[in-house]
């Protein structure tokens, strides 16, 4: 009986150590290649690529460090994220709020509208969105801003349902007292509600940062058609890949530059991410 | 909450001190004639739900502009023909007609469509793994869980710039394979050049959709798993049952709903696909990469938008016709 026992675990402790190397894999060959010197990926063939460069060097970083593209356009990158939770956490939370709280005619319809969003085509979407976004009478706003409001509405469904389920978890209680007391609604919500929620508020706005910091169709399409100098820090990384014959170095650190903000937010957002992937999909 | 709407708002009124304004604007109401009764009525519903609505209304807003931006100048642009750039002519379905009867477009279809076959039911499998491989309590769940769901935080273009970098010639997985890393058998004698066959690109494309998506599934799979009643494990297990039978006979059956809505997910995902095969098949087209190709480097609008709009209508039936035969399996599988 133990033994049988046993050798269950042992498979899936296999499996689970393979699952690891699949999963961290890549991530190890992008930091390699990033710390590489000239001989581990210039091979001429004799050898094959090292799996741990001969001499590591950080020196691409530094040049990266001390570049002004790349600030620029990690700046760039930086504003419009930023601005994305901005507006969908204004325009979203609040929905969220009433979402939560409230029974009313059509609420099913708003639900099925915010999550249509998602299964919508990006790929479609963005063509109206980009050309509307080239007319003479939009041409001058703000590429931070186009871009914002195009990741806003990606981002708006996941403040949504994260932020209903934090509104969910906080007591009734607490606000009916409030409104006893005589405070108003809009009191009641921003004075009491939102300080308890703000922790789970604050997750949902990393998760939509995140989702604007990696976003490359909208970021891409809306610059590819207008005349921009400084572009978004996937669109850049894809204009590098897009050349004749990419030095690997440079793209292994400008993606771990990319990944890195993500990799760490992750690790402490897991929670809310994985309310925020399966919302509407187990309910 | 379990209040009166109205009694609040009265309650609110006197609060604010405004109860006066109330029995004056209702005895204006009982003079006024019927249309203009229920557009004030309809005021008076706004006004009394105003917290509800206000919060709604800018979410609702945004999300509903969007959509009628989207529908109106997608519809528009498919309808106009653009030649080097400029508008040949309007109100007109020639970009549908030549869609149809293009080469190219048949074959990005067929594309899309053997993209969507093997990337869903193997994100299907990845993910069940995945789940059943964590649904269980360890030491260090949780950083093992982190690290599984890595994948999905990582921008999609690091992702595809770091399978470039390892499947490129003169890479790892060429010299791999090649046998020129002492621990593994050399399989080919030549270099394999995976960036410039179709099935080896389309596949590596389908390899980074299948790792990159992977935690979705495996986060939905295992809401699925924990909300299975130990019960029927136990009951089971008493009366001898095996593991294997275990999952068969009880998780599978189980996991249905959680599994159709990950294959129903994860299929419109694979429809609408864009960035693997853009980045890593860029000679072999899905219809994501078609769009993007006439948009961006042709100029032409009006065919993007057509094949847009071809890419909405084939997700519907994909979509419907998946859910019909998901319906068809669950009722051949599980009788009650």
């Amino acid at each position: 009986m133990s033994r049988k026992w046993n050798l269950e675990k042992m498979i899936w402790l296999l499996l689970i150590i393979v699952s690891l190397i699949a999963a961290i894999l890549p991530i190890y060959i992008m930091f390699k290649y990033s710390v590489s010197d000239r001989s581990s990926w210039i091979t001429g063939g004799k050898y094959p690529v090292p799996w741990w460069p001969f001499k590591p060097t950080f020196d691409m970083y530094r040049y990266y460090l001390s570049d002004t593209r790349f600030w620029s356009s990690g700046i760039l990158s930086l504003n419009i994220a930023l601005l994305t939770v901005a507006i969908s956490m204004v325009v979203g939370a609040p929905a969220a709020y009433s979402l939560a709280r409230y029974k009313f005619n059509g609420k099913a319809v708003l639900l099925f509208l915010i999550l249509s969003v998602r299964l919508f085509p990006d790929i479609s979407s963005v063509i109206p969105v980009a050309t509307v976004f080239n007319m003479d009478f939009l041409y001058n706003l703000p590429l931070t801003l186009k871009v914002a409001l195009a990741h806003s509405l990606l981002g708006l469904p996941y403040v949504i349902f994260i932020a209903q389920g934090v509104f969910e978890t906080i007591p009734v209680d607490l606000e009916e007292q409030a409104r006893i007391m005589g405070a108003s609604r809009l009191y009641a919500f921003t004075r009491i509600i939102l300080p308890v929620a703000l922790p789970g508020l604050a997750a949902g706005a990393i998760y939509v940062f995140l989702l604007s910091w990696n976003e490359f169709v909208f970021s891409y399409f809306i610059t590819a058609t207008s005349s921009v100098n400084v572009l978004p820090l996937p669109v850049y990384l894809k204009s590098l890949l897009g050349s004749f014959s990419p030095n690997p170095v440079t793209i292994a650190t400008l993606s771990l530059l990319v990944s890195m903000p993500v990799i760490a937010f992750t690790l402490f957002i897991q929670k809310y991410m994985i309310a925020g992937t399966t919302a509407g999909a187990v309910k | 909450m379990g209040q009166d709407p109205s009694l609040q708002y009265y309650i609110h009124m006197i609060l604010q001190g405004t109860v006066l304004t109330v029995p004056l604007k209702g005895g204006g109401e009982m003079e006024a004639d019927r249309g203009r009764g229920k557009i004030q009525k309809l005021w008076a519903e706004t006004k009394k739900n105003g917290f509800l609505v206000w919060t709604l209304l800018p979410g609702f807003l945004y999300i509903t502009a969007f959509f009628v931006i989207i529908a109106f100048f997608l519809l528009k642009l498919s309808l106009t023909e653009y030649r080097g750039g400029m508008v040949e002519n309007s109100a007109t379905i020639a970009n549908y007609l030549k869609l149809v009867q293009s080469e190219e477009f048949r074959s990005a279809f067929l594309r899309t469509f053997i993209f969507v076959l093997f990337v869903t039911p193997l994100q299907l499998l990845t993910g069940l793994l995945a789940a059943i491989l964590i649904n269980r309590t360890f030491i260090g769940r949780g950083i093992v869980r982190g690290i599984f769901l890595l994948p999905l935080a990582i921008p999609t273009v690091v992702t595809t710039a770091v399978l470039l970098l390892m499947f490129s010639k003169g890479g790892h997985m060429t010299s791999l394979l090649m046998g020129e890393y002492n621990w593994f058998p050399g399989i080919v004698d030549y270099e394999i050049a995976f960036l410039s066959k179709e099935p080896l690109a389309l596949g590596l494309s389908m390899l980074g959709k299948v790792w990159r998506d992977t935690p979705i599934s495996m986060l939905i799979l295992l809401a699925g798993l924990q909300s299975i009643n130990n019960d029927q494990y136990e009951a089971a297990r008493t009366m001898g049952s095996s593991s294997i039978q275990n999952f068969f006979f009880i998780t599978l059956p189980l996991l249905i709903p959680a599994i159709s809505s990950v294959l129903v997910l994860r299929s419109i995902e694979a429809w609408k696909e864009f960035i693997f095969p853009y980045i890593l098949a860029p000679s072999y087209p899905v219809l994501g990469v078609l769009i993007e190709k006439y948009y961006v480097q042709l100029f032409d609008p009006g065919t993007a938008a057509a094949i847009g709009i071809m890419l909405i209508v084939v997700i519907m039936l994909g979509t419907v016709s998946l859910n019909w035969l998901l319906k068809k399996m669950q009722s051949f599988l599980v009788k009650v």
